[in-house]
């Protein structure tokens, strides 16, 4: 027995220490971020002051509640208009098993593996072109075509493994028509992968520079990850980590808020794709 | 089975996805291979076509060929390390222990992180002389201010490779647990019954399982090491000399700082053409693979 808990002691040494080594370089920069800004202490030595005056000068640098206001509309926008497309468009692949449906799955899935950075000129001259205006608008356009291949790949896997025909046949006797069928017998039930959708497609989209940084020119349309664009430089600088690491912070705060209370939505949602197949 | 469920009507269900898809992904992907015979620079629409030699020059002056060895480099690396850690976390954090929520989610923080926000702290790690390495580096009594792990031609690829690798582990580790969750337990003590040591029934009962997520993971992290850009861009600006410089990042620097749409354009489509036909290759490998519990 005694060897046992030996053995147990051993292996939480190992994790905590793996894990510790893992995060060290996060509570490093916390810990340097609840310094005032003219303490150059070493950011090695862990918490040796508590003050808020690097997050005060790094919130009012980046306009944060101005900055959080765009993520969230950004974000929110986006993830709700993935969700309905998406969903509805994985509906008809999964059910009619025909070659034009293998076909769709196929060309949609293909997206994933093209990245935004090499097609963003085409891009670019093709929003030009509709004569659709660089507004703080128009990275949702990107946000959602980038994530139709993944959300309809996970909704149309889940349709054909999870949601028996049945459960609309019954529906269709009392007359429910395709609209109604959808809406309020099959979209409900895909809940599981509604969540998971919104969290993998939610968090790149909250996370995302890039279509922003090309869309979007005005400070006052920036959202948080742009925002940060603004500390450009100064991680080479040490007398500027204490306010850096306080604007890092403050740029991952509402995802890791969000992370605290819904955790087990996110591992939850990562796997739902994975362990079907 | 053909029910009265399925109407063709329900294709209508398609459309608005597919349209945007058409508009914004599939139409742009197509344009990119006429810009690529052609001398655009973004400003003036009346463009000539100037056939292949865009893709001759980015060949010639050797932009191509570097910035191909490193996405290569880089998505090897990111693929053999960020599985390999991922894999053995993961069966750490499958053992009946206590705490392992805990430790799953000190796993998992990182992932949370903006790239950018990533590539921020990473610099600090990173910084010679006052840097988290170099400090720890001084405590034993290495000079850690000639370390520019960043600056240095040989080792700055690997530097970033890291950065993303640690940002990515968490993902995986998520997928391969949830995949180990899934190794019936009836399995595991026949195996032992048997004789199994240890050793083997991870060997033969829990590797085979873990095939599917193996697959997920792969693909995955194939498909985001092709796609390295973030780090390129925010912590070497594709340095020193082009020792960072990825495909994406050579694509977005001809394209937005050169304005050489029709050269960038040209390494575009050989990326596509490499990013789809190593994808391709290693998906119907892996599917082959793959075995069911």
């Amino acid at each position: 027995m005694n060897g046992g808990i030996a053995k147990k002691t051993l292996t939480h040494i190992g994790i905590s220490f793996v894990l510790l080594l893992n995060i060290l370089p996060l509570l490093i920069a916390l810990s340097s971020s609840f310094r005032s800004v003219s303490n150059m202490t070493n950011p090695l030595q862990l918490f040796s002051e508590f003050s808020l005056e690097s997050y005060r000068v790094a919130f009012d640098k980046m306009h944060f509640m101005q900055a959080l206001g765009n993520s969230l509309m950004l974000t929110v926008i986006s993830v709700v208009v993935v969700v309905l497309f998406t969903s509805m468009a994985a509906y008809p692949i999964a059910r009619i098993n025909n070659r034009l449906s293998k076909a769709l799955y196929l060309f949609f899935l293909c997206g994933l593996v093209v990245p935004s950075q090499m097609v963003i000129i085409p891009i670019v001259q093709t929003i030009q072109g509709l004569h659709i205006p660089s507004s703080q608008f128009t990275p949702i356009l990107m946000f959602i075509t980038c994530s139709i291949p993944f959300s309809s790949f996970l909704y149309t896997g889940f349709i054909k493994s999870s949601i028996p025909i049945e459960v609309e046949e019954s529906a269709l006797i009392d007359g429910a028509g395709l609209m109604r069928r959808f809406w309020q017998i099959v979209f409900p039930l895909l809940l599981p992968v509604t969540v998971s959708v919104v969290i993998t497609q939610g968090v790149w989209i909250w996370n995302d520079y890039f279509f922003n940084m090309i869309f979007i020119s005005r400070a006052a349309e920036s959202p948080l990850p742009l925002a940060m664009l603004g500390f450009m430089g100064d991680q080479t600088n040490p007398t500027a980590w204490n306010v850096l690491f306080a604007a890092c912070f403050l740029c991952a705060l509402p995802l890791l808020i969000m992370f605290a209370f819904l955790q087990k939505y996110f591992i939850g949602g990562l796997t739902v794709g994975s362990v079907k197949g | 089975m053909n029910s009265a469920v399925l109407k063709k009507t329900m294709y209508w269900f398609v459309v608005p996805a597919l349209t945007m898809y058409l508009v914004f992904w599939i139409y742009p992907i197509l344009r990119l291979f006429q810009y690529s015979f052609s001398d655009y620079n973004g400003f003036i629409q009346n463009f000539n076509y100037i056939g292949f030699d865009n893709f001759s020059q980015i060949f010639k002056d050797g932009v191509a060929g570097t910035s191909l060895s490193n996405t290569l480099i880089y998505t090897l690396v990111f693929v053999v390390f960020s599985n390999l850690i991922a894999l053995g976390l993961a069966f750490l954090l499958n053992m009946k222990i206590r705490a392992t929520g805990l430790y799953r989610t000190a796993a998992y923080v990182p992932t949370l992180f903006s790239a950018i926000v990533v590539g921020f702290i990473w610099s600090y790690v990173y910084m010679p002389d006052s840097g988290l390495i170099a400090t720890v580096l001084s405590w034993f009594g290495v000079d850690g201010a000639s370390l520019n792990l960043l600056g240095n031609y040989s080792s700055a690829l690997y530097a970033i490779t890291a950065v993303d690798v640690w940002k990515h582990i968490g993902t995986s580790t998520v997928i391969f647990l949830a995949g180990l969750q899934t190794v019936p337990v009836d399995l595991e003590e026949a195996g032992r019954i048997d004789g199994a040591s240890s050793w083997q029934v991870t060997r033969f009962i829990r590797l085979p399982l873990l095939a599917t997520s193996m697959t997920i993971n792969v693909t995955l992290s194939l498909i985001n090491g092709l796609k390295a850009f973030d780090y390129s861009f925010i912590m070497t600006n594709g340095g020193p000399g082009r020792a960072t410089s990825t495909l994406l990042f050579e694509i977005f620097r001809m394209a937005f700082r050169e304005m050489q749409y029709g050269k960038a354009s040209a390494l575009a489509v050989v990326s596509f053409i490499v990013i789809i036909a190593i994808t391709i290759f290693f998906v119907l490998r892996l599917n082959r693979r793959e075995v069911s519990a």
